[in-house]
């Protein structure tokens, strides 16, 4: 039988996911990607808890249609600056993003 | 449905519509100068009409909104640094080579997500204000398309301030299966203490400590500052610090408390890592925008002292100094803005020898710094007394002392800035033009910094009846 | 409400740094003549209120209160006793003089005189703010302006002129940052919330009712010492004030040497001892012990100095030992001498730094083993170098004779080592003063030092009136030890109280 617990880990491995590709991934796109993954998992942690545990079954869902929407226009932001950094050097590589010292 | 309550967000971004409709209006070559105009004056205008506005207490939409004297302090903190900020962009926008209008309107959206969080009083709503004064931010900072200094920082900015935003979701979601709701009254009911609530209380923390560029999640800070355009780095430096603490302060105050989450002792771990960071990254620092962003993120360790006593005193410090904050910080940032024109650079070479070509201009950088490191009789020196003097009372004695000892420290790199104005030989030989503007803003920065350090009154008092609302 | 007196010694110099803004950058002389003016203006008033003080009735006169942040406690209430009396003249009175040392400053005078006046009136709302509150303010207001001064118009010798200020602000920063912590801890403790005041008087009543535990003043006052020790140059915290004087502008020099250092002095009595009485007995032979090595170590590395301001640095350091034995000592004879002794020194100082200052402006040197036999072509600016070499070395008949003396028979109770160890430092000062003097004014007429200028014009207005201190309280030492006693005396029954309590080592 699955239950929350399932779902959970699901999202939880999804996550972690995100996070290594966010941290080792040098392509842009790829680690806009990786946000993605780690947006959807928190997605499905909050589907799942409102199908099982929630009191108010609604807000968990809602909250998640939000993400959605936000997460589209974060992708739309991010895609037109990774072009504008592909017009002025040529590549897309985070290892070349170096003109500001941390 | 109370739509008086929305009534300055929905005001706002009500003249960022009208602001980008008059621009498609005017002719294409024409100055965009008006709209700015017409930004601080409709941001005038509705400060005036907040001034009235205390006292109005309640729930709006479910829950979801919250307006009272706490919230108002904070919008009103944000409308004041958009005029002031507003103000010294002008010509910074005028000189932009291309989307002029849609500067201001970005700008005005951003406050519009500073608002929300002000009055966010459910995880949504919380994290709406996040992201819409965070993708105004992303914009804003890479502005300028064809330097590719300001898209690295917005690109920089985007992956981390998302990534942040990821992490900080997912401890709400882990909240949200713990009490099964999402408002802060009924999140407040439904913690229980259990190793996922401090998994997702951590998670949630460190969300908030990227907006208010707290270790270890402040390396976008002096990135973003250093790329951004000036006037957005103005903002992002108060707005985005001020709207963190904005939803940090309630939402520890309301919801945390009680359900086993230790979260003084996070508080104070992170305030300490703040204050220490902050002010030893900044002494080696030569861009002053650099140096700027590491000081503030010292600020952020200052500021998070107030509210470790989890009482009213703290809080009033942390609205006090907010307010303040602004101020040191239009006055930096304006001077920043007339020596980055004249110079095309912003590093302490640049600012040498300011003293002999703008006098009144070296006297508000030098005000604005030491009202940051907190020298009398500047308003920061009040402000952090209050800061400080809540964790004393609530027996963080040492952590007070750290503060005091650092922001004495903090004077050294401070003072760095005032020798090279001083002492320094000007690197050229051109006059020195200062937009009228530019000059407005800064003296009018000085004169506030000074007069709320001398009779600190009027402002306390207001900062603690909203302090109030806040702790019932 | 009768006039204003101190508030107008207080803002005097504010009002003529103010009209200083609004003059024209080249009209140096003007902005001169407004300084002095403003500066005179305070310098009157404050010769008014220290005569006018009436010693026979003491405590707090010529008051003056206006409510200002009640939610806090703090008001706006200014007042002197006769702890404060004598240093709100001399805050003038060092003000004024500095004002005509600094006549032959050509570069940029506007931003200099408007820091000068800054700065004194900082100092002068330390001596006169009832309120701890308004003393704080006061208090660090000063440190950036001299920072500036350095920079601007100081002098690099042994080390250069900007480290010389950073090292003297951030040392005395720090040390504000734990007296900061120290006056925040006392202020949250004595009162409950709500009930909380910056009033001077209220927090010394709240020791005295023991709204304070011994253990809390002894860890407050631990904060106080170290804040206030390092303004007044306290061993081992003193190494920001030779380099600091040495790379000073003149007036700056004189004001910091003559004034500011006092305020640690006058703290540690108006807070350390009032408000923590306790922690101040426990801590007194630390601080005895420190202020011995100020008075033996200072001395040592004056004897050995090639530059003259390095020379009185440390001879000031050295004798800020004498005012920390004698407020160590916590009896009224010690006390009074410390007090006495900390104006004499302003005086003394502030005319030595001027008197070098003017040598150093003629012959662009202050290195002794080029200077020699000026007594030939300086005259005038030996006489006033001369004076303030004897009053160092207490010569009786000049104004510290009399305080040190008291110190010593004050302190001798009760540290009877270290008042002799303090005595015996009375030879080391001559030995280096008597060096300075010969090395410098005495000796075989050179021929290179033929053409320049002795005191003539502004010059002469410091060394007439800090002289006239100089020798009419060494006269007449009532006049001063009167005003310092009325402020003293009423200590008695604290000092009594304390006698017995805890101490450090025992008493040693």
């Amino acid at each position: 039988m699955i239950g929350l617990s399932h779902y959970l880990l699901v999202g939880a491995a999804l996550f972690g996911l995100g996070l290594f590709g966010l941290l080792t991934k040098r392509n842009l796109i790829a680690v806009l990607m990786s946000i993605e993954l780690m947006l959807n998992s928190v997605n499905i942690n909050l589907v799942a808890f409102s199908r099982f545990s929630a009191t108010d079954a609604a807000a968990g869902q809602v909250f998640s249609l939000f993400i959605i929407a936000v997460a589209a226009a974060e992708v739309a932001v991010g895609l037109a600056l990774a072009y504008a950094i592909y017009r002025g050097r040529d590549t897309v590589s985070v290892d070349e993003m170096n003109w500001l010292k941390w | 449905m109370n739509f008086d309550a929305l009534m300055l967000e929905m005001a706002v971004a009500l003249l960022a519509l009208l602001i980008l409709v008059a621009d498609l209006l005017m002719e294409p070559g024409q100055s965009r100068r008006k709209l700015g105009y017409l930004a601080i004056a409709g941001l005038t205008g509705l400060l005036l009409v907040s001034l009235g506005r205390y006292g109005m207490q309640g729930a709006f939409f479910n829950g979801l909104f919250l307006q009272d004297d706490y919230a108002l302090f904070f919008k009103q903190t944000f409308l004041i640094g958009a005029i002031l900020v507003c103000l010294f962009s002008l010509d910074t926008v005028d000189n932009l080579p291309h989307s002029r209008a849609e500067f201001y309107v970005l700008l005005l959206f951003a406050v519009v997500g500073m608002m929300i969080l002000a009055s966010a009083n459910d995880l949504i709503t919380l994290y709406v204000g996040i992201e819409l004064m965070t993708f105004s931010f992303f914009i804003l900072v890479g502005y300028v398309l064809c330097e590719t200094k300001s898209t690295e920082a917005a690109i920089k900015y985007l992956v981390l301030a998302s990534a942040a935003s990821a992490v900080m979701l997912y401890g709400m979601s882990l909240l949200f299966g713990i009490a099964g709701q999402l408002s802060y009254n009924a999140l407040a009911k439904g913690l229980t203490a259990s190793p996922a609530l401090i998994v997702g209380g951590v998670m949630v923390l460190s969300g908030f400590a990227f907006k208010i560029a707290a270790p270890p999640f402040h390396m976008w800070a002096p990135d973003v500052y250093e790329g951004a355009p000036i006037p957005v780095t103005a903002l992002l430096a108060m707005g985005s610090k001020a709207a963190g603490f904005a939803a940090m302060v309630r939402i520890f105050a309301e919801v945390f408390p009680g359900t086993g989450y230790p979260w003084p002792l996070l508080l104070l771990l992170l305030s300490g890592a703040a204050m220490l960071v902050g002010n030893l990254a900044a002494i080696p620092q030569t861009n002053l925008k650099r140096m700027l962003a590491y000081s503030s993120v010292a600020q952020a360790g200052y500021l998070l002292t107030g509210m470790l006593s989890g009482g009213f005193a703290g809080v009033k410090g942390v609205l006090f100094y907010l307010m303040i904050y602004v101020f040191a910080n239009v006055g930096a940032f304006a001077v920043l803005t007339a020596v980055s024109r004249h110079r095309n650079g912003e590093t302490i070479g640049d600012i040498a020898g300011l003293s002999r070509k703008a006098p009144v201009l070296a006297v508000v950088m030098t005000v604005s710094l030491l009202s940051m490191a907190g020298i009398p009789p500047l308003a920061g020196f009040v402000g952090k007394f209050f800061l400080f003097s809540s964790a004393i009372d609530a027996g963080y004695l040492w952590i007070a002392v750290l503060g005091f000892v650092l922001s004495m420290v903090s004077v050294y790199y401070y003072l760095n800035v005032v020798k090279s104005m001083y002492l320094g030989a000007p690197a050229d030989d051109r006059p020195f033009e200062i937009a009228m503007p530019v000059r407005v803003t800064a003296v009018f920065a000085m004169a506030a910094t000074l007069a709320m350090g001398v009779y600190p009154g009027p402002l306390s008092q207001l900062a603690e009846t909203a302090a109030k609302t806040v702790f019932k | 409400m009768s006039f204003p007196v101190l508030s107008t010694i207080l803002f005097a110099p504010i009002a003529g740094a103010a009209a200083i803004t609004f003059l024209p950058t080249t009209a140096g002389s003007t902005i001169k003549k407004v300084s002095a003016a403003s500066m005179g203006i305070s310098f009157l008033l404050s010769l008014m209120v220290f005569f006018g003080y009436n010693w026979q009735t003491g405590g707090m006169q010529f008051v003056e209160t206006l409510t200002w942040l009640p939610e806090m406690g703090a008001s706006y209430s200014l007042g002197v006793d006769g702890l404060s009396a004598p240093m709100i003249l001399l805050t003038a009175l060092i003000g004024f003089a500095g004002v005509f040392a600094s006549w032959r400053v050509d570069e940029r005078p506007k931003e200099f005189f408007i820091l000068f006046l800054l700065l004194v009136a900082g100092v002068a709302g330390t001596f006169v703010a009832r309120d701890l509150f308004l003393f704080l303010l006061c208090y660090e207001v000063v440190v950036i302006p001299i920072y500036i001064m350095i920079i601007l118009w100081g002098s690099s010798k042994r080390v250069t002129k900007e480290y010389a200020a950073m090292k003297l602000t951030i040392y005395l920063l720090l040390g504000s940052a734990f007296l900061l912590a120290g006056i925040l801890m006392l202020y949250l403790n004595a009162y409950p919330a709500g009930a909380r005041t910056f009033s001077m008087e209220a927090l010394a009543k709240a020791a005295s009712s023991g709204a304070l535990s011994p253990e809390f003043q002894k860890f407050a006052f631990f904060f106080v010492m170290l804040g206030f020790g390092s303004l007044l140059s306290m061993w081992p915290f003193h190494s920001w004030s030779p380099d600091g004087y040495a790379g000073a502008p003149t007036a700056v020099s004189m004001v910091h040497a003559g004034v500011l250092k006092k305020i640690g002095g006058y703290g540690l009595i108006r807070i350390g001892l009032l408000m923590l009485p306790l922690g101040f007995k426990f801590w007194a032979p630390l601080i005895a012990a420190f202020g011995v090595a100020n008075v033996a170590y200072a001395a040592f590395i004056a004897l050995v100095q090639k530059d003259m301001k390095y020379v009185v640095g440390y001879s000031s350091v050295s004798h800020m030992g004498y005012v920390l034995i004698g407020i160590a000592a916590a009896d009224v004879i010690g006390i009074n001498g410390a007090v006495a002794n900390m104006f004499a020194h302003g005086v003394m100082s502030a005319l030595f730094f001027a008197m070098i200052g003017h040598i150093y402006h003629a012959t662009h040197t202050r290195h002794i083993p080029d200077l020699g036999g000026l007594a030939h072509q300086m005259p005038r600016a030996t006489v006033g170098f001369f004076l303030a070499g004897m009053a160092s070395l207490g010569l009786p008949g000049l104004i510290s004779f009399v305080p040190e003396f008291t110190i010593f028979v004050g302190s001798f109770k009760a540290f009877p080592l270290f008042a002799v160890l303090a005595i015996a430092g009375i030879i080391l000062t001559a030995l280096y003063v008597l060096r300075v003097l010969a090395d410098v004014l005495f000796g075989p007429r050179r021929s290179e030092w033929d053409g320049v200028h002795d005191l003539h014009g502004a010059d002469w207005v410091p060394l007439v009136v800090l002289g006239a201190f100089l020798i009419g309280f060494g006269f007449f030492p009532s006049l001063l030890m009167d005003v310092v006693n009325s402020g003293i005396e009423p200590l008695t029954p604290l000092l009594v109280k304390i006698k017995t309590a805890a101490t450090l080592w025992g008493g040693l």
